[in-house]
């Protein structure tokens, strides 16, 4: 074969590739945002799409931590709560409209991030521990009684004026598609690769010139910006909450659990476990716990065992292999 | 062999999944129903929620308990009469399991609204999973029959969507604990509270009040609705010698705060908590007879009777009914706060000459200051917030190798004198 047809047929293949990569990315931002925006058509319980999709955001926010640098918050909630107050805050004492309120309630989770930055020098149970305990010390503070004049202390936060079950719906949809982008642009960039570097090896990524502490810095204020939305949107789409309703260590574990269901470090997976994980919760947790949490122990300890890539790394892995298949028949 | 674990995993989780999902859809589709508007309908659908497990679930589960034994009593008598229909109705009770979770409650509320069609709503226990219900119940325009929440944000002027039908906001429950302290000439007051709404509006009328009359408390304190363990705060209180000592919690915090009193080795000659005139059985088999003994409560209903009523069962009625259909369960506050409530709802649809929501507010408001039922008095503020209940100070007495909780103030009401300072060892 000519030098110059091989040459041009590879650059055909690499461009097709690249294209492919491309559609792949932006189809893995429109499908979710699609659906969830053509959802309400199917399901009328407003509320619930929205629950549903604040743990998508919240279960890509671990993915973006936990899925890149393998850090495990399970105090993750601490900046779900800091966005809702943020959120509170910026309706009740700044006069903010709803969905600017929910950006600064994103702000308000990163400035607490950058507060607890000293918790990235702990590593595996110790980070968990400590970032736990840190989001219990900012519920206490957040309810405390001295700090009604700002947060209302222990009487709850009330957003009434300002409730729109549509407009929350639509929010976060869009908070979804903000949520799915990072993703995507975190996973294809010089980031997201340092960020996996470091995750593999630490020292080597280090030795290979990768700035080990401003990459986790950075996925760790991003991942609790988009926990903050989260928590805006959520707080809007309910308006009437306390301190336990979103200081609550359930959302950290469920966040988890549903990013590892699904597939950390994938795109799609925190999406489809979110979604799956939590239509089965709300559809048999409710009257039957004790059936599904037998059922999510279950489901938690099959993950660990077999399937620490979640459902995502056996479906790349099956067609993985019916590609190979498919080309050994060819 | 790594292929085949994977896949065998991958069927297990799928199996799992499947079947849940199957058996879901089959409730989901059993639990649906919907209501004609053209006709009267053929049920009134009354939606609840509880908490089977979770730190609200001792309150709960009597309070659903209450609500069910309204519903089988409607029944029994061929339903209830909605006056826009002029006829009886059979009543049918949609309820689910919120496990105490203020995100799971929020869906579920939004679920009875927009898929259940409920004709009345009734919230679950308490402040903190009764929010989630308030701005959704606005948005549905659906009337909210609160039972047990005192929230003081949930009642406001621009919101018809929500009726206090059970409990009195607790910045109101101290007043006659003010006037005992006062009248016993307890100058040295330990206030421990829990930072949460329902707390924290009793501690601060009680510290307000007490400053009225010239007493300011030796110690005045909050700590997170969590705590279990009180060694170090009872120390803590025990260093500024207090004649009595206030605890202001939730069940889950007064059990551990008494328990932990001998332990500690300080011995107060008052010491008041919330929820043992609420719950006594539970507290009995808790805390126990010595622990429990010449402690202070608030004296709720059944303790305290209303034996004349002008709507249902009077409260002794109601208990002997109540055991006889509930044979495990014990009666207390809580059940009798469902049951209660729920009779605010039959008012609402006897007296509403239209089957819409604001039509049922605007006949509670109407009943307001008129009407008594097994737990006193039902009168509401023009927000709708209730203000009828008075909860008298009680005292726990050993009894018959238990205990018996009488009241002890105000003097008009009281049943005994109350034993201060409480007996030594």
């Amino acid at each position: 074969m000519p030098e110059g047809v091989a040459g041009a047929s590879g650059q055909r293949a690499t461009r097709a590739q690249t294209w492919r990569r491309r559609g792949a990315d932006v189809a893995a931002v429109l499908v979710p945002t699609v659906l969830f925006a053509l959802a309400r058509t199917v399901d009328s319980n407003l509320l619930l799409l929205v629950t549903i999709m604040v743990y998508v955001v919240l279960a890509q926010g671990v993915n973006v931590i936990y899925g890149f640098t393998g850090y495990l918050p399970f105090g993750y909630v601490g900046f779900f709560g800091a966005g809702a107050y943020g959120t509170y805050i910026a309706v009740a004492h700044l006069g903010a409209g709803a969905v600017e309120a929910t950006v600064l309630g994103g702000v308000c989770a990163v400035l607490v991030a950058i507060v607890l930055i000293p918790l990235l020098r702990l590593r595996g149970a110790y980070f968990a521990i400590a970032s736990l305990a840190a989001a219990l010390a900012l519920s206490s503070l957040v309810s405390n009684p001295s700090l009604q004049s700002v947060t209302n202390g222990p009487y709850g936060a009330d957003l009434s004026q300002v409730f729109s079950s549509g407009g929350s719906y639509w929010t976060a949809v869009v908070i979804v598609a903000f949520a799915m982008l990072v993703v995507v642009v975190l996973r294809r960039s010089r980031l997201g690769l340092q960020l996996r570097a470091v995750r593999a090896d630490q020292v080597s990524a280090s030795y290979a010139g990768v700035n080990v502490v401003a990459a986790r810095t950075g996925a760790w204020l991003l991942s609790a910006l988009l926990a903050g939305l989260a928590g805006g949107v959520y707080a809007w789409a309910i308006s009437t909450f306390y301190p336990t309703a979103v200081f609550d260590t359930t959302i950290s574990l469920f966040a988890i659990v549903f990013a590892l269901f699904g597939g950390v470090g994938t795109v799609l997976g925190p999406v489809v476990g979110a979604v799956v994980l939590y239509y089965v919760y709300n559809a048999i947790g409710v009257n039957d716990p004790q059936y599904f949490q037998l059922i999510f122990g279950v489901v938690i300890v099959v993950i660990a065992l077999f399937l620490p890539g979640g459902l995502a790394a056996v479906l790349l892995g099956a067609r993985r292999r019916l590609a190979t298949r498919g080309a050994d028949a060819g | 062999m790594k292929v085949h674990r994977r896949l065998l995993g991958l069927a297990g989780v799928c199996a799992a999944t499947g079947g849940v999902v199957a058996i879901a859809a089959t409730q989901a589709q059993a639990g649906h129903t919907r209501a004609s508007a053209a006709s009267a309908p053929k049920q009134i659908v009354v939606g609840t929620l509880y908490a089977s497990s979770g730190a609200y679930a001792a309150d709960s589960i009597p309070q659903y308990d209450g609500v069910k034994f309204w519903v089988n009593q409607m029944n029994k008598q061929g339903g209830v009469y909605v006056a826009a229909y002029k006829k009886k109705i059979h009543v049918k009770l949609v309820a689910y399991n919120d496990q105490s979770s203020p995100t799971t409650a929020a869906t579920l509320y939004s679920q009875l609204i927009t898929q259940n069609h409920v004709n009345i709503m009734i919230p679950d226990f308490g402040s903190v999973l009764t929010a989630p219900a308030v701005s959704i119940a606005q948005d549905h325009h659906q009337l909210l029959f609160d039972a047990t929440a005192s929230g003081t944000v949930f009642f406001t002027p621009n919101n018809p969507y929500i009726v206090g039908a059970g409990i009195r906001n607790s910045a109101f429950w101290p007043d006659p604990l003010v006037q005992f302290l006062v009248a016993k000439h307890i100058k040295k007051i330990a206030i421990l509270y829990d930072a949460n709404d329902f707390d924290a509006a009793q501690a601060a009328t009680l510290d307000h009040g007490l400053i009225a009359h010239g007493v300011k408390p030796v110690y005045y304190q909050s700590t997170a609705t969590t705590t279990t363990t009180y060694g170090t705060l009872i120390d803590s209180i025990a260093a500024t010698n207090p004649q009595a000592v206030i605890e202001l919690g939730y069940n889950t915090n007064d059990i551990p705060f008494l328990n932990t009193l001998p332990s500690a080795g300080h011995k107060f000659n008052m010491v008041f908590t919330v929820f043992p005139g609420q719950l006594p059985q539970l507290f009995q088999q808790q805390v126990g007879t010595k622990n429990l003994g010449y402690t202070y409560t608030y004296a709720t209903p059944p303790l305290v009777p209303y034996p004349k009523v002008n709507l249902g069962l009077n409260t002794a009625q109601f208990s002997r009914a109540f055991k006889a259909a509930f044979p495990s369960q014990a009666v207390d506050y809580p059940a009798m706060a469902g049951y209660g409530t729920a009779l605010i709802a039959q008012e609402a649809l006897n007296k509403a000459t239209s089957f819409s929501q604001l039509a049922m507010r605007r006949a509670v408001g109407n009943a307001s200051g008129k009407l008594t039922t097994a737990i006193g008095q039902f009168k509401i503020t023009k927000d709708g917030e209730e203000e009828g209940e008075f909860l008298p100070v009680g005292q726990v007495f050993p009894s018959h190798g238990g205990t018996a909780i009488k009241v002890v103030y105000p003097t008009n009401l009281a049943t005994t004198k109350a034993k201060y300072p409480a007996p030594k060892g």
